[in-house]
């Protein structure tokens, strides 16, 4: 059982600082994502977790014991490289079987072992074959088999999926999630693509500029994102400034350039607030235009992508996402009218 | 598929057929014609006779002289090898692992024994290692010795002189094996628990096999076919295969013999180099 905290976290590269004091804690066998931008230091805090950079600052504590100053032999970390790292050297095998020999295994216990990881990622039988004899995937369960045959104490992955084509890429997202649970090990997952962080993470943590903007269920950071650019980052998001104020029956509501908007259901925002409108394409909500609707737009393109169709809306000098089911109803050119459900829409203090 | 695409199988044969005339006209040839002239009769007032004998391979295996200068070339070829792998191999490490900017200076640092003639670099070496060379006119002027220490005339000399200019043989194939080294395995192993020094020996050596394998076997051939330095550095005192074929080829003018000499060494030397990649098989390319 190992929980990992990590607090304050400094890495500076010269003049610019890398990661920029992030606190975490990961808990048993949770599946935390980093996600961000490149260059947002996501990758930076694995290699500070890994040891493979030193830290400027801050603790790393793995069960409360700080492994800062540790070099990463004597981590017990368990890391899965971006193009997996197998040592084309060795056999499968051989590969399972490195940590193991490292940690001065008996033979017997170490064969055991290879064979039962073998098992577990589904490549029985392979373990004589050599990585450049492996598909791209199988070389990726191979990585995983030998991080995880060691049973460290957190496991790392550095961009797993990036090399992978985009079937396969879904195959092991649920493949490495479903094992990861089965195995019950935490888990520090780095990716700049939010769809893998969503599906995966029991959190994601979204980083910018080397800080932590937000940290939370995935849910929660689709739906209530901390900042506009949080939600610019992870899925599509139209974002509109607008101001808090009263309406005529005293409900509060939001002026914002496109016209009067519900007010969204949270809370501590006062009056004459200055906020940016989030607004997911999925909370719009296109009806035909009808003479006096207070919200309209025109239909400026339209794409289908099968599953749902994608609106284009001008408004004004503004072009907002709209998703809606098929069928297509609106064609391009065609005056709308947009709900906003207040449900789905969220407000952030403009920055 | 459209014309635009097809090609013509004999293009590839058609670019390769100047180089392929170069190697058979003036190396497959002359070969032959060794062969043909190791297995000519020997005579007393012309190069060789009209008949065709086996009487110069008979002499090598009946004169212990040959067989001795012989297993005395390979020996130097195997010690230069050596010498070459100790020093290189660290050196080729460094270098890969230096800073952008120093890493040119390093380079033209390990290049630099191939821009001097090779007679002027054997004549520096005499200089040095002669009795009465630099480095005995030391020590006998600071008291370490009393007597010259026979540093030329003998194994050693060569040895030296031949692991100088043969080292960036060895330090370049070295260096193109380390550098093909992924960084991310020697993180791979230290996650995986293993010390540096495990890394290296787990990792890195086994990696760097390939160039290891390339550059012993690039040293010992020059080494044991080395004419100018063996000469110089070894005077009459120790003759190495290459000396005694020139030997007989040009002062005793006994070519077939020569032929057969040079045959002879040729093929020990490829057996040598071909027990050797058996011995280093690397099964995993």
């Amino acid at each position: 059982m190992t929980t990992v905290s990590i607090q304050s976290l400094v890495k500076r590269y010269g003049q610019s600082t890398a990661v920029n004091g992030i606190s975490l804690d990961i808990e048993h066998g949770e599946f935390i994502s980093l996600l961000g931008p490149s260059g947002c230091g996501k990758t930076t805090t694995l290699k500070c977790l890994a040891g493979f950079e030193a830290v400027d600052g801050g603790r790393i504590l793995f069960d409360g014991r700080d492994v800062a100053q540790l070099p990463p032999e004597q981590r017990d970390i368990g890391m899965v490289f971006q193009n997996y790292a197998l040592f084309p050297h060795m056999t499968v095998a051989g590969n399972l079987a490195f940590g193991l020999e490292m940690r001065g295994k008996p033979k017997a216990e170490i064969a055991e072992r290879v064979r039962a990881v073998l098992d577990l990622v589904q490549l029985a039988g392979l373990g004589a074959r050599y990585p450049r004899e492996l598909s791209g995937g199988q070389q990726q369960r191979v990585a995983l088999a030998r991080a995880l045959v060691i049973e460290p104490k957190i496991l790392l992955l550095d961009e797993p999926l990036a090399n992978l084509d985009a079937t396969l890429r879904d195959e092991m997202r649920t493949f490495i999630r479903d094992l990861q649970k089965r195995v019950g090990i935490s888990t520090l997952y780095v990716t700049h693509d939010q769809a893998e962080a969503m599906t995966m993470s029991d959190r994601v943590v979204v980083m910018f500029g080397g800080q932590i903007a937000q940290a939370a269920a995935p849910e929660v950071v689709y739906d209530r994102p901390a900042s506009a650019a949080v939600a610019r980052f992870v899925g599509q998001a139209n974002v509109v400034k607008g101001v808090i104020a009263n309406g005529a029956q005293g409900q509060r509501l939001i002026e914002s350039p496109l016209g009067r908007l519900p007010m969204p259901q949270q809370l501590g925002l006062a009056s004459g607030t200055l906020v940016s409108v989030i607004a997911r394409p999925q909370a719009i909500a296109l009806t035909a235009a009808a003479p006096g609707t207070p919200l309209a737009g025109t239909v400026a393109a339209r794409y289908f992508h099968g599953a749902f169709i994608d609106y284009r809306v001008a408004v004004g000098d503004q072009m907002l996402n709209v998703q809606a089911a098929p069928p297509a109803l609106h064609n391009p050119g065609d005056a709308v009218a947009l709900g906003f459900d207040p449900a789905r829409l969220w407000a952030v203090e403009a920055a | 598929m459209t014309a635009h695409t097809m090609r013509s199988p004999s293009r590839p044969l058609l670019l390769v057929a100047p180089a392929a005339v170069l190697i058979g006209v003036f190396l497959i040839l002359p070969y032959l014609n060794i062969v043909v002239m190791s297995l000519r009769e020997p005579a007393t007032t012309t190069p060789y006779g009209s008949g065709f004998s086996t009487a110069g391979y008979a002499k090598f295996f009946a004169d212990f002289y040959y067989a001795g200068a012989l297993l005395q070339t390979l020996w130097i070829g195997l010690l230069s090898t050596l010498v070459c792998f100790v020093l290189g191999f660290p050196l080729a490490l460094q270098i890969v692992r230096a800073s952008s900017r120093w890493r040119g200076l390093l380079y033209g640092i390990v290049l630099s024994p191939l821009l001097v003639g090779i007679v002027v670099r054997s004549y520096g070496w005499t200089i040095l290692l002669g009795n009465n060379g630099v480095i005995n006119r030391a020590l006998l002027d600071f008291g370490v010795v009393q007597t010259p220490v026979p540093l030329m005339y003998n194994t050693f000399g060569i040895v030296v002189a031949l692991s100088h200019v043969f080292l960036p043989f060895m330090v370049l194939p070295i260096m193109g094996a380390l550098q093909a080294i992924d960084p991310a395995l020697e993180d791979a192993a230290r996650s995986l628990g293993a010390s540096p020094r495990r890394v290296f020996r787990r990792v890195v050596l086994p990696l760097a096999l390939p160039g290891i394998q390339s550059g012993a076997i690039l040293v010992f051939v020059l080494a044991v076919s080395a004419y100018v330095t063996p000469v110089l550095i070894g005077g009459m005192r120790i003759k190495t295969m290459a000396v005694i074929v020139v030997e007989t080829l040009i002062d005793q003018f006994q070519w077939p013999l020569g032929s057969a000499l040079a045959l002879i060494l040729s093929a020990t030397a490829t057996l040598v180099v071909v027990l050797f990649m058996r011995l280093t098989r690397i099964r995993w390319k």
